[in-house]
């Protein structure tokens, strides 16, 4: 992106001798936009969490009970073939548990589970709302919005991403993709993807949370056990997500991560005066 | 559009005058090429370095304030047992912490009961969809020996009397409603079962409560623990539920008279809450004003449980 912007000062004509000239910011990020950006962080990692400890109480992939241990559950089966061959693991004490352990509050806690989990639901919900209306009140769900040059254009993108690594090694020159837009397509689909995640979520939870005053809503995700699944798997699309998401934050520089803390840029397009005089 | 506008101003007028109206004079024809959904360019302004500077270390310190309170309130909100496999030795057990973790709990069940309709169904099923349900007593299974002397106590009548009825007495005072509907569990499991009983309604209609109940308390004495010692069970139902139309006390399972895993030879099916309040082997119900012990609230569940 760096090539498609200039370093923002612009000397002001106005400004006395002693006055500093001043900086072109643009704005970036509505206040409600950030705050509800990293409040995301920690509700969405408590949910995780939580939500792993519930899965415990009843998996949702289970197999035919194991003749020698008795156990059912796929993610315990995971935790039993660590502990025998990742070094290191072999003395853990209880090797069922061992997945449980180290990515939720931990197995046999559903009933703490659970209260932090409506904790963290009602949290995520309330946060969804300031972050739509910060969305609302800057504009910003305008640069959101998928559009008809998306494909292609994220096809540009994938082949930068793709062709990128081979271009450092052998010093290829390889620009990034040129857009005229806040987000390049890959950067937009990822964007909207992630809210409407989060209310697939929301409603894939009450889904499952009230499966009788809501019956029409589980029938919605095609009944109450396949609204579990598609829950547990929303949640593996967060995940996702996150990791290019911060590869990429640092790999596009300071600018991009501060805009999110401050909400403006120094990244400043030079704009086309001639088209407006 | 606007921040040209802003630029084209600032090159020409003094800053602390911003122009107002050339902004206006642009975004008039700005706003007649863009389409609602069309995305503007960033607002840009021009700011003083020492402004930007001043903002800059603001909102880092407001971020940094936050992060570190996000960290505190989280380690706070953690279980004990999470803490200490991350090495945490200290104890964060707090009445505060769990009066903050009960209060969520609550607005849960506030938020279930105002969801509550006394006039919505739940949705029943054909035989063909019936799943294995298992004995889920939490401890271990009752000896079948209490069924021959079993009868069923109701207390908190509006008659001031205590009743005592066995299980020809309701069978035969009662008519029988069949149902499928779906059990739903705390653990995330559920079970689609044939059931047939009569309507807790009608139980009321004939020994009515006492003017002032808003509760029943539906207990079984013959509960046992893991290691097989009594350990009563008993939960709160509101009338409201007790009154709704498939809320049945059931004597038979899949066509047959319930078995002990099932809680024979009376249990409660309430589909609307959640498995637990299901109470296998009821002996007795009691109705009172004020909302009564329940056996899972006291181990950190919620006491509502509408679902």
């Amino acid at each position: 992106m760096s090539d498609s912007i200039l370093p923002g000062r612009e000397p002001n004509p106005t400004s006395t001798l002693l006055e500093e000239p001043g900086v072109l910011v643009a704005k970036k990020h509505h206040l409600l936009v950030r705050w509800s950006h990293w409040l995301n962080l920690p509700i969405l990692l408590g949910l995780i969490v939580s939500g792993i400890s519930i899965y415990w109480a009843s998996p949702v992939y289970q197999h035919k009970p194991d003749s020698n241990t008795g156990n059912v559950d796929v993610a315990a089966d995971i935790g039993i073939w660590m502990c025998s061959h990742v070094p290191g693991l072999h003395h853990y004490s209880s090797p069922p548990d061992w997945l449980y352990n180290h990515l939720s509050l931990g197995s046999g806690m559903l009933a703490l589970a659970l209260r932090l989990h409506w904790l963290c639901a009602y949290s995520l919900m309330l946060n969804g709302m300031v972050y739509l209306a910060g969305l609302v009140m800057g504009g910003g769900w305008r640069s959101l919005l998928p559009r008809r040059t998306d494909l292609f254009d994220a096809f540009k993108m994938l082949r930068y991403y793709l062709g990128l690594p081979f271009a450092k090694l052998t010093r290829l020159k390889w620009p990034h993709p040129r857009f005229n837009t806040k987000y390049n397509a890959l950067q937009r689909a990822a964007y909207f993807s992630v809210p409407v995640a989060g209310f697939l979520s929301v409603t894939t939870g009450w889904a499952i949370h009230k499966p009788m005053q809501l019956h029409w809503l589980a029938a919605l995700f095609g009944g109450y056990n396949a609204a579990r699944v598609w829950h547990f798997w929303l949640m593996w699309l967060y995940i996702l997500f996150v990791v290019p998401h911060v590869i990429l934050v640092f790999a596009d520089g300071w600018d991009t991560l501060r805009s999110m803390i401050v909400g403006w840029s120094t990244r400043v397009k030079r704009p086309e005066f001639t088209t407006h005089e | 559009m606007n921040n040209m506008a802003k630029i084209y101003c600032a090159d020409h007028e003094p800053r602390t005058n911003e122009a107002a109206p050339s902004v206006a004079v642009e975004s008039v024809s700005a706003e007649k090429r863009l389409g609602l959904f069309e995305e503007r360019p960033l607002p840009v302004d021009e700011i003083p370095p020492r402004v930007l500077r001043y903002r800059t270390r603001r909102d880092f310190l407001f971020f940094g304030a936050g992060a570190l309170a996000a960290l505190a309130g989280g380690g706070f909100l953690l279980p004990q047992d999470t803490l200490r496999r991350m090495g945490v030795r200290r104890s964060v057990d707090s009445p505060a912490k769990e009066w903050f973790l009960n209060r969520a709990l609550r607005i849960d069940d506030d938020v279930a009961e105002a969801l509550y309709s006394g006039n919505r169904r739940v949705p029943t099923y054909t035989k063909s969809q019936i799943t294995p349900l298992n004995n889920n007593y939490n401890g271990a299974t009752p000896d079948p020996g209490y069924i021959s002397g079993w009868n069923l106590t109701i207390d908190g009548l509006d008659s001031g009397l205590s009743v005592s009825l066995d299980i020809r007495n309701l069978m035969t005072r009662f008519s029988v409603q069949d149902q499928i509907t779906r059990l739903v569990c705390v653990e995330g499991w559920s079970a689609i079962a044939w059931w047939a009983g009569f309507r807790f309604d009608d139980l009321l209609r004939a020994y009515p409560p006492m003017s002032q109940a808003k509760w029943a308390c539906v207990e079984s004495s013959v509960n046992l623990d893991e290691s097989g010692n009594p350990d009563p069970y008993s939960v709160s139902i509101d009338l409201a539920t007790a009154r709704h139309p498939q809320t049945l006390l059931a004597m038979h399972f899949n066509g047959q008279p319930l078995a002990v895993d099932h809680g024979a030879p009376l249990r409660l099916l309430v589909p609307v809450k959640l498995g637990l309040k299901n109470v296998k082997a009821i002996t007795k119900i009691t109705y009172v004003a004020e909302e009564p012990r329940d056996y899972w609230a006291e181990r950190g569940y919620s006491r509502y449980d509408g679902i």
